[in-house]
């Protein structure tokens, strides 16, 4: 008899939160066809120096396609190209790109089909001794800086290793020949996406179809200076005609990145239309360890959005775009105020950000907290309205029957 | 109240006169000076304590920097400190009264208090995490058990007099203990850092250490009480203060249901509250950018204003009554609290001010209930389980809450103590759907108690002059029937148990100011008996035997009457009392409530107060037992089941009226007429002893000889009882 009853109140329940969950989870369910390769087109007499590559990441969407090119010769770049064809395609004149990199060796076609671009490049690392602890770049005096690690003069590792084709990540490791980089590395690690999700590792930034994350760390680079600590640069290149602006959210939510209630993004819009087009999106947040909890996060500031006037030191960016191309720079620094711990105690800093076209994704609740909420409240509402009738009812019959007294 | 006020002034009085005024007033005992002067003690000495409770609170972030910690081992140096009081709840009341006796207990208590938090420091000192979590263990033996012994210390000094405002005085300072510390230690730590030169585990270290200085001051005020205390023993001879707590185990089986769901409500709603606070600082840093003395001041706005408005809101309780609608409204605004704090970001100001008004309310609201739902002489277990399910709570939900803040965030332990207030919020549906459907008191408004109180008043004076039609007009009811539904009421829920307005500032206060009572309305009466005595016919040594046990069931049923102060004309009370003296013989013991009967034995058994007493013990002589026989017997016909309530009622009516009785005609205490017993029985003795005193000023003899000898068929004993059986209860049937 029980065991009648369970088989019939497991599947009810199946469907009663198969259907709850489906109706939470309306999220974006749409999906991209993710296909990678390395050096589209390139053919073997001619042959990139041997840590060089340029990744091409493809997300065929229903009726249009979203390339992603990733290149690390030079300053390491994330060009991204959305065009509304599905049949869209990079081809790129080897032969100049490898020689000297000028405007037009690496294009989309059909050419018209572009709809937006607009590229990533991560340009320096900048270390300064923080004597006053205000891990604030701005603040610092320029006496404080120690000279600039310079990307574009970084040696990396060969990229055929690190390239995995199952969840299309692609890692690049690289570091200068000087004593601070002899054990130490700057990696980056590219990651696109078939449909919305989360990473696992924090901040666990919701990402969707139509963007790809780059997570930087800065693993076992040897301070030059007890309170070093350090910052990125990183410089945006965009078709003109956009305007850029560094947004703070405050999000309610730090259910995936704990104690982090804001979000930055960095949006590109058309100077005379609404809307967003592309972003970069952030949590000001970055972890001192490789597998952190709670207390290795440490909060990251950026400084405000300056405009470059010289187009950085990639190949990729400067393959494709044309001088008068909208330039804008952003330095990223990790630490806070009055922060105890320096990079030297860990020798570890990792930071994430999202680029992607279109409206940067927005966070929601999580299905368990809907759940524990409607639960939570609904229960006691449940009872309050039966206890209601009953009370209701029973004040009712008591009214019908009235006591007789005695006498 | 106001009328025991009224006595317990005139005995003090009458102490006043025996000659202790030759001391200054501050160093006269009884003088109101000197009470301030330890009231001024008492508060401080659980300062030190309250003090460094929430020192890791207050110096969160730097515990969790300084130690290199993370959010869950932060959280264990509160679960170490829940530990130990998950099983000293039952302990605590015990130890004081049985093992160490109040002034050493709370020198003892206060040494753990102060040896804990000094292991504390030492575990920062020497960067040993682990020696913290020992020190925050004694910290904790010492912690709740120096609340006990300080509660029982204000009712030992104040009863009868200022004690409402000696609790609220007290809390008020638990309060600011808390208060002063969430914004104190971190400015000490900022200076130790600049002196040091550095943060780091020697700075944290040394900071406690300072803090261990309040705990050290509240030891010297525990030495100087010990010392006041004995000296106004010496002084006043009377006795060492005691909690009054019995505790049963085995009463946990028989709490009802309403008491599980009160449990529930306490549980789930302070594990929405202290740990809270404990994470409290980070968060509003955090999520809502304060600086950190900010965010100290606002973590510490729930204590500040729970000092001002506990008693406020305990007054408004007790005018209102409707406990459950209160508690309600006091979880309900707590959780749109919370729900503030985690899904907007709206000035926490208002959520956390909210939060610090429904905190108040609820601990006005909810601890008294408990007496309402258990026979008094639970209370002590009850109140004990309670707090120690309540520990038990803190501890668990405070690791938890730790491993959720270090896994999923704010947001999703904010959602957690939603969680924990909605099955909160159930709980107190659930409890009103029960109290509605069982008819109980939980709900009544206070002047519905009042007048449930009245009513049956009323209605035990509108019971005709017994007769023979009387009894005809009861007969249609069974008398099983008639029985239960009294019963109940008068055993299981007693509607006059009601004394919510001192439980609301201090739930100890309900089990020290009502067992306080209890024994000093015993003491008034011996002493009445005594001097009785004096000028008694009949000065044998029995009755010394005699009124020893009749104190010690005043005692008891002291307890089970709780100065309702019901605006009876003294004519009234007369006239009740008549009444009782007429019914008085009808009576017969298994009849009783068999919880207040298994309260009354267990009481005469363990208080000790009772030596074994000869068979022979308690005849009287003739002429003493004639008279009482005379006056008291005028109808043994009325059924018996009325009789019982109204013997019950009377009863306690009578021991509100006793003390004008005695003042009026201190006549000798007449037993009542059990010369066929061998025994005393509680309630003969009871019915017998009192209600003969106001006869005699009033009626005269009543009674008829042909009476006498139906009414000495009532009580007959069946069986020969032992020797250490002295009430002797339940061998009495009924022959009728």
């Amino acid at each position: 008899m029980s065991t009648c009853k369970a088989n019939f109140i497991f599947p009810v329940l199946f469907v009663v939160f198969g259907a709850a969950l489906g109706f939470l989870g309306n999220a974006d369910t749409f999906r991209r066809k993710v296909s990678v390769e390395l050096n589209p087109g390139l053919k073997p007499p001619l042959a990139l120096p041997p840590e060089v590559g340029l990744v091409h990441v493809r997300g065929l969407g229903l009726n249009d396609t979203l390339h992603f090119l990733l290149c690390n010769y030079g300053a390491p770049a994330l060009l991204l190209v959305h065009t509304n064809s599905t049949e869209s395609e990079v081809q790129v004149d080897w032969p100049a790109f490898l020689n000297r990199s000028l405007p037009g060796r690496l294009r989309v076609e059909p050419q018209s089909s572009v709809k937006y671009s607009s590229a990533l490049v991560f340009t320096r690392v900048w270390e300064y001794d923080d004597v006053n602890n205000t891990a604030d770049p701005q603040q610092t005096a320029e006496s404080a800086f120690y000279p600039p690690y310079e990307l574009q003069n970084f040696i990396w590792s060969r990229l055929n290793a690190t390239f995995n084709q199952s969840d299309h990540t692609v890692t690049l490791c690289g570091g200068e020949k000087t004593e601070s980089f002899l054990n130490g590395t700057l990696c980056l690690q590219f990651s696109a996406f078939e449909s919305e999700d989360r990473d696992k590792p924090w901040p666990s930034l919701l990402h969707n179809a139509n963007s790809s994350q780059l997570r930087v760390w800065l693993d076992g680079v040897t301070p030059r200076g007890n309170d070093s600590r350090f910052a990125l640069e990183f410089q945006t290149v965009g078709e003109s005609g956009f305007e850029g602006r560094v947004d703070v959210h405050s999000s309610i939510d730090d259910e995936y990145t704990p104690s982090i209630f804001k979000v930055s993004q960095w949006v590109s819009f058309p100077v005379n239309q609404s809307g967003v087009w592309g972003y970069n999106q952030w949590k000001p947040v970055a972890y001192r360890k490789a597998e952190p909890v709670f207390e290795d996060a440490t909060p990251c500031k950026h400084s405000r959005l300056v405009s470059v006037n010289q187009i950085p030191q990639s190949r990729l960016v400067q393959a494709y775009f044309t001088n008068d191309s909208q330039i804008h720079g952003l330095n990223i620094s990790f630490g806070i105020d009055k922060d105890p711990i320096f990079y030297s105690a860990t020798k570890y800093v990792s930071w994430t950000v999202l680029v992607g076209m279109g409206e940067p994704p927005a966070e929601s609740f999580s299905t368990l907290i809907i759940i524990i909420m409607a639960v939570g409240l609904g229960t006691p509402l449940v009872i309050i309205i039966v206890g209601g009738v009953f009370v209701w009812v029973r004040k009712r019959m008591s009214h019908s029957s009235v006591y007789e007294p005695i006498n | 109240m106001a009328g025991r006020d009224e006595y317990q002034g005139l005995l003090d009085e009458d102490e006043d006169d025996e000659g202790v005024s030759r001391y200054s007033p501050l160093c006269d005992p009884t003088h109101l000076l000197h009470r301030i002067l330890v009231l001024l003690f008492m508060c401080f000495l659980g300062f030190g304590s309250y003090f460094c409770y929430d020192n890791p609170a207050a110096l969160q972030t730097q515990v969790i920097q300084d130690m290199g910690l993370n959010t869950a081992s932060f959280m264990q140096l509160y679960a170490w400190y829940s530990w130990p009081n998950v099983f000293l709840c039952f302990l605590g009341g015990f130890l004081l009264d049985r093992v160490f006796g109040i002034r050493l207990g709370t020198i003892i208590f206060a040494l753990f208090v102060l040896i804990g938090q000094i292991i504390f420091a030492a575990g920062a000192l020497a960067n040993h995490f682990w020696l913290m979590n020992l020190g925050r263990f004694v910290f904790g033996i010492g912690g709740e058990s120096l609340a006990v012994a300080q509660n029982t210390y204000a009712v030992n000094w104040f009863k009868g007099k200022e004690l409402n405002l000696v609790f609220g005085l007290q809390l008020s300072m638990a309060r600011l203990g808390s208060t002063v510390n969430m914004n104190v230690i971190g400015w000490v730590y900022g200076r130790i850092q600049a002196m040091v030169g550095s943060t780091g585990h020697t700075t944290l270290g040394i900071t406690l250490m300072i803090a261990a200085c309040t705990c050290l001051f509240s030891l010297m005020c525990a030495l100087i009480l010990g010392f006041l205390d004995r000296r106004a023993e010496k002084i006043l001879k009377k006795e060492q203060g005691k909690t009054g707590e019995v505790i049963q185990l085995k009463d946990v089986k028989d709490f009802p249901f309403s008491l599980w769901m009160i449990f529930i409500i306490c549980v789930a709603y302070y594990v929405a509250i202290f740990p809270f606070i404990g994470l409290g600082q980070v968060f509003f840093i955090e999520k809502f950018a304060f600086t950190t003395v900010q965010a100290r001041a606002i973590n510490s706005i729930v204590y500040i204003i729970s000092a001002p408005a506990s008693p406020l809101l305990g007054f408004i309780v007790d005018r209102t009554g409707r406990n459950i609608l209160w508690v309600l409204l006091a979880v309900v605004t707590t959780l749109l609290s919370h729900m503030m704090l985690a899904f907007t970001f709206w000035n926490p100001w208002i959520a956390m001010c909210l939060l610090g008004l429904s905190y108040s309310l609820l601990a006005c609201a909810l601890w008294p209930m408990v007496a309402f739902v258990v026979p008094e002489h639970q209370l002590g277990t009850a109140y004990g389980f309670m707090q120690s399910i309540q520990n038990l709570g803190l501890a668990l939900m405070s690791m938890a809450a730790g491993s959720i803040l270090d896994l999923k965030g704010y947001l999703f332990l904010e959602v957690f103590f939603i969680a924990c207030l909605c099955l909160a919020l159930l709980a107190v549906v659930l409890l009103y759907l029960y109290d509605y459907y069982k008819e109980g008191d939980l709900n009544l408004s206070a002047s519905t108690r009042a007048s449930r109180i009245k009513s049956e008043d009323v209605e035990r004076l509108h019971v005709p002059q017994p007769s023979v039609d009387d009894h005809d007009h009861l007969k249609p009811l069974s008398p099983f029937g008639l029985r239960n539904r009294y019963l109940s009421r008068l055993g299981v829920q007693m509607p006059d148990h009601c004394c919510p307005h001192l439980s609301s500032l201090a739930y100890r206060s309900v089990l020290n100011t009502e067992d306080a009572l209890g024994i000093s309305q015993a003491e008034r009466h011996v002493s009445s008996l005594q001097l009785c005595q004096g000028s008694s016919r009949n000065q044998s040594w029995k009755e010394t035997a005699i009124s020893r046990e009749t104190e010690a069931i005043h005692n008891i049923a002291s307890r089970n009457c709780c100065w309702r102060n019901s605006p009876h004309s003294l004519v009234q009370k007369r006239e009740r009392a008549q009444r009782t003296g007429a019914f008085k013989h009808t009576a017969y013991q298994n009849e009783m409530d068999p919880l207040e009967r298994r309260a009354a034995e267990e009481d005469l058994q363990t208080s000790q107060r009772i030596k074994c007493l000869n068979d022979g013990g308690y005849e009287l002589q003739n002429h003493q037992m004639a008279t009482d026989v005379e006056n008291n017997i005028t109808v043994n016909t009325h059924p018996l089941e009325t009789t019982v309530l109204i013997i019950q009622h009377d009863w306690r009516d009578f021991l509100q009226t006793q003390d004008i009785l005695e003042k009026r005609s201190p006549s000798p205490p007449s037993l009542s007429s059990d010369k066929m017993s061998t025994s005393i029985s509680m309630t003969t003795l009871s019915d017998g002893s009192t209600p003969s005193r106001g006869r005699d000023c009033l009626f005269g003899a009543v009674g008829n000889k042909a009476t006498i000898t139906d009414s000495s068929r009532v009580l007959q004993p069946r069986g020969r009882r032992g020797e250490t059986d002295v009430l002797g209860m339940e061998r009495y049937a009924v022959h009728d």
